[in-house]
This record gives structure tokens, C-alpha cells and sequence, in this order.
């Protein structure tokens, strides 16, 4: 899984999930699309869905304070390293 | 303190259309909205009726995804007909958001779709490992779903009341915040009731033999209210909202006054949850009256509940017979488009008004031979051309509750 495959899978997900397209790769997505903790949540799904792997509680909180599209890709990276490719 | 309380807004979604013009036309023409019921996959294989109240043309949605995120279909019909309500009454956003406006919203049971997904999720093959319920999954199938979507939508920071009474649902609605603009709790209320395509509600009346069964195969000449061919109920969906606002608020505003609403009741039959009771609707008409301070003389019209049950029908006759004799005209609008469970007390209320704005009653539509058990009242069985000043609208539900409404189209 390299940082290009996650990159494009999270902007698909954004653009087909959220009505988000193309947005700047460090904009704060809360302030910019009112991305909130509810889509927050819909897009933890759609990781677990990606990594093909449910995440844990602790894995999810962490996820709380991300904010950009770089962060998520930041943290699906991380978690994918620590789990068997799929 | 006791105010006075107008309408200044409504919309609807029907099986008979979503503007004034498309309704109107479908009540002075007869036609119906019943349709073929469609399969759903799940429960109407096992159904026996195949009819439904079906709103089958498209709506031009244009809410927001961050709108659009917690609402399912039901709150869909519901946040379209506020919006179409609330622009039709001209009420300034300032207001709208001032809390001065109230929320009285609901249906049946929220989205049963959305519930359904649920359910699949639980019980279906889904990867039990992976997340599957969306967190938004409650907000869009809880009961009071319709009421605070429309808050949410319209930053309405008033009251919120919602009603989920099955066909009382809406007509609670209106008649709470009625009251809440009445003893001066809110300057202005934002009423009704939805609810969208269900089988579960179908399969619930169907399981009583309450539903209409013998006419899958023609399904505009069901329900038959008060017809001695009558066999049951259509259920439908659709939504309806009417903004009741304080008459020197909108006289002051010089807000369009559709009707005056003058008097509302609600009881209970105190009994059984079913079985229809005609001292318990009678005492909901005379209370309703009263409330209005108008003699039963003084009705012109009477919007009657009329699911076109067996024993509903003759109850209902008897009741109207008992308080009005043969003084207004009788009409059963569940004819045109089945029964609209949450929704149809406003429903019926917008339609009632239509009427007399237009000066018009539609006819109890497949009313061809007057069941004897309900013939003491005055009947419409055909178009009349008279002006409607005064009307009553009344709604009954299953748990024993009972509604009666009082409108009057011109503000003296």
C-alpha cells in the first residue's frame, strides 16, 4: 500500500462519500467543507473498509484530532503497517 | 392569555400531487392516487393487499450534504414541505431563527428504510469484523427525526414538540402548536407530519384484516369510505406542513391569512387501543366545539377521518350524525389517496383549506352506494360548487386517541 494508492483511494472516498472534490492536501477540512465528528466517523468506516480490518477503540480516538488529508493519510499508512497486507 | 391563531403557510406532498393546482385538479376531477403497491423485497410477497397511497413523480431536492447527512426519506417529505411552508408565509429568517418559532413534527416511526438497514446489518450476511452501522444511522431513523431535521435545516431554535400517535401523528402536531401559539409560549409554530413509503405499516393493518384486499387489480376504486363495498384501508405516505402563526404577528407582518384555526381537542377513548368508539369520538367533536366556540350549526364541512374499515366508517357516520346531524357537507379525503398515517390530519387540513379557498367539496370519491349504517349524515357524493367558511377536521388513531380541528377561511 504506497502513499499514492491511499492518497487516491481517501480523495475517491471524499469525492464519492462527502461531495468533496479534489481539496487542497493540507486544507483544514473542518473549516474548509465543515468536514465534523460525524462525517469523521463515516470516514473511519470507510478506512476499516479500505484496510479490510476493523479498527480498535483506541485506533479510532487517535483519529479525533486529524484534520487534513495528509493527517489521514499519515494515519492510514500507520495503521496499515501494522497489519498484514491484504 | 388566549391569542388568536392563523395560518400563513402550508405545502404538501400527496399521492395526488404536491402543488395546489395538481391536488385541486385531482379533487374536482376524481382522481385517485392509489396505485399497484411495489414490491419492497421484503414483506409484500406476504401481504395481501397490493394497493398503496404511492407519491410517484419526482421532487426537485436541493438540500446540502451537510443537510442531507442525517436525513432519511421521511425527513426528506418533511424538511421540503417546511421549506415550501415557510417561504410561502414570507416569515423573515431573523425570525425564523429568533426562538419565537416552534417545531411540532413527526410520523409514525421515523425512517423504517433506514431501520431496515439496520436490521440488515445485524441480521444479514454483512462482515460482522467491519463497522457497518453509520453513525448517523440513528439521526435519520429516530421518531422525532422529521422535527429535528427541520431545525437543524432551517436553524429554528424554538420549542420542539413531536408527536408519533400513528394517524394522529399530524393533527397533534397542529393542534399543540396551536396551543403553544394560543396561551403565547411561541409567536408562530411550523406543523405536521410525514411519513414515507413503509410496507411495515401495511403489513401491520394487513395482519388485522384491516386492510383493502379485493381491489389489487383496480387499485383507484380503494379505499371506499363509507361504500357498502368498502374492505379496508389503503395505507399511503406523503407530508404536510402549515405554519400557524399569532393574528397581530401576521396581520402586523402583513403576512398572507389563509384560515383562521379556531379550536382544537384531543381525548382518548379510554379503553381498548383498536376498537373504534363513538362516544369517544363524539365527545372529541362536542369538545372541539367548544373550543372553538361554534355551534355544530355553524360547520359547513366536516373532513372526516373515513379510513373505509368496517366498523371505523359506521362509528364515525354515527358520531358526525349525533353532533351535526345532517347540517354539513361529509367528506372522506382518504378516497383520493389512501391513508397517509402521519401525515394525513395535515394533509387533510391543507386540502380542507384548499377547498375553501377555491369553494369547492370533493366528493367521497368510489362512495357509489351508501352504506345504511352510515347514511344519517350529509354525504358528498358529488362535486359541490358552495362557498366553505367553517370546517372540521378529524382524525382518530389506534391507542384510543382522538383529534378534532376547527378552521375558518375568512378573519373577521
Amino acid at each position: 500500500m504506497t502513499r499514492d494508492h491511499v492518497r487516491d483511494a481517501i480523495l475517491k472516498i471524499f469525492s464519492e462519500r462527502f461531495e468533496i472534490d479534489q481539496p487542497g492536501l493540507d486544507e483544514d477540512l473542518r473549516d474548509a467543507y465543515e468536514f465534523d465528528s460525524i462525517d469523521a466517523i463515516e470516514l473511519l468506516r470507510e478506512i476499516e473498509l479500505l484496510l479490510g480490518s476493523a479498527l480498535t477503540r483506541e485506533e479510532k480516538k487517535a483519529a479525533m484530532e486529524i484534520r487534513t488529508i495528509d493527517q489521514i493519510v499519515d494515519y492510514v499508512l500507520a495503521l496499515a503497517a501494522t497489519r498484514p497486507a491484504n | 392569555m388566549s391569542r388568536r391563531v392563523v395560518i400563513t403557510g402550508c405545502a404538501a406532498i400527496t399521492p395526488i400531487g404536491n402543488t395546489k393546482q395538481g391536488i385541486v385538479q385531482h379533487l374536482t376531477e376524481g382522481i385517485s392516487g392509489v396505485k399497484a403497491m411495489r414490491a419492497d423485497g421484503l414483506l409484500t410477497e406476504h401481504i395481501h393487499s397490493g394497493v398503496f397511497g404511492t407519491v410517484d413523480y419526482p421532487i426537485a431536492y436541493d438540500f446540502a450534504r451537510q443537510h442531507r447527512k442525517t436525513m432519511g426519506p421521511v425527513a426528506y417529505y418533511a424538511c421540503q414541505t417546511a421549506k415550501e411552508a415557510l417561504a410561502a408565509s414570507g416569515l423573515s429568517q431573523e425570525f425564523i431563527t429568533s426562538g419565537r418559532l416552534g417545531v411540532a413534527f413527526g410520523s409514525t416511526h421515523g425512517s423504517p428504510t433506514v431501520q431496515r438497514q439496520i436490521y440488515r446489518t445485524f441480521f444479514g450476511q454483512t462482515d460482522a469484523k467491519l463497522s457497518s452501522i453509520g453513525a448517523v444511522d440513528y439521526l435519520k431513523s429516530m421518531v422525532h427525526t422529521t422535527a429535528v431535521n427541520i431545525t437543524k435545516m432551517f436553524g429554528i431554535t424554538g420549542r420542539v414538540i413531536s408527536s408519533s400517535t400513528a394517524c394522529t401523528t399530524s393533527s397533534q402536531s397542529i393542534g399543540f402548536g396551536y396551543e403553544a401559539v394560543k396561551f403565547g409560549m411561541q409567536d408562530a409554530m411550523l406543523c405536521g407530519g410525514a411519513d414515507e413509503y413503509d410496507t411495515t405499516t401495511v403489513a401491520v393493518f394487513d395482519n388485522l384484516l384491516a386492510c383493502s384486499t379485493e381491489f389489487n387489480a383496480t387499485p383507484h376504486l380503494t379505499p371506499r369510505p363509507f361504500d357498502v363495498r368498502r374492505d379496508g384501508l389503503v395505507v399511503g405516505e406523503g407530508s404536510g406542513t402549515v405554519i400557524l402563526e399569532e393574528y397581530e404577528h401576521a396581520r402586523r407582518r402583513g403576512a398572507p391569512i389563509l384560515a383562521e384555526l379556531l379550536g382544537f381537542a384531543c381525548n382518548n377513548n379510554g379503553g381498548d387501543l383498536i376498537l373504534p368508539n363513538v362516544e369517544g369520538i363524539e365527545r372529541t367533536i362536542r369538545l372541539g366545539l367548544e373550543n372553538a366556540g361554534m355551534r355544530a350549526d355553524q360547520i359547513d364541512l366536516v373532513s372526516a377521518h373515513a379510513t373505509a374499515t368496517k366498523m371505523g366508517d359506521v362509528m364515525e357516520a354515527q358520531a358526525i350524525g349525533k353532533t351535526y346531524g345532517q347540517g354539513p357537507w361529509v367528506t372522506g379525503l382518504k378516497s383520493y389517496m389512501g391513508h397517509t398515517m402521519g401525515s394525513c390530519g395535515a394533509i387533510e387540513t391543507i386540502l380542507t383549506l384548499y377547498m375553501m379557498q377555491e369553494g369547492f367539496v370533493a366528493p367521497t370519491l368510489n362512495l357509489d352506494e351508501v352504506d345504511e349504517r352510515c347514511a344519517m349524515v350529509r354525504h358528498a357524493r358529488q362535486l359541490i360548487q358552495a362557498p366553505v367558511q367553517t370546517a372540521a377536521i378529524q382524525n382518530f388513531a389506534f391507542g384510543g386517541v382522538n383529534t378534532c380541528l376547527i378552521l375558518r377561511k375568512a378573519v373577521p
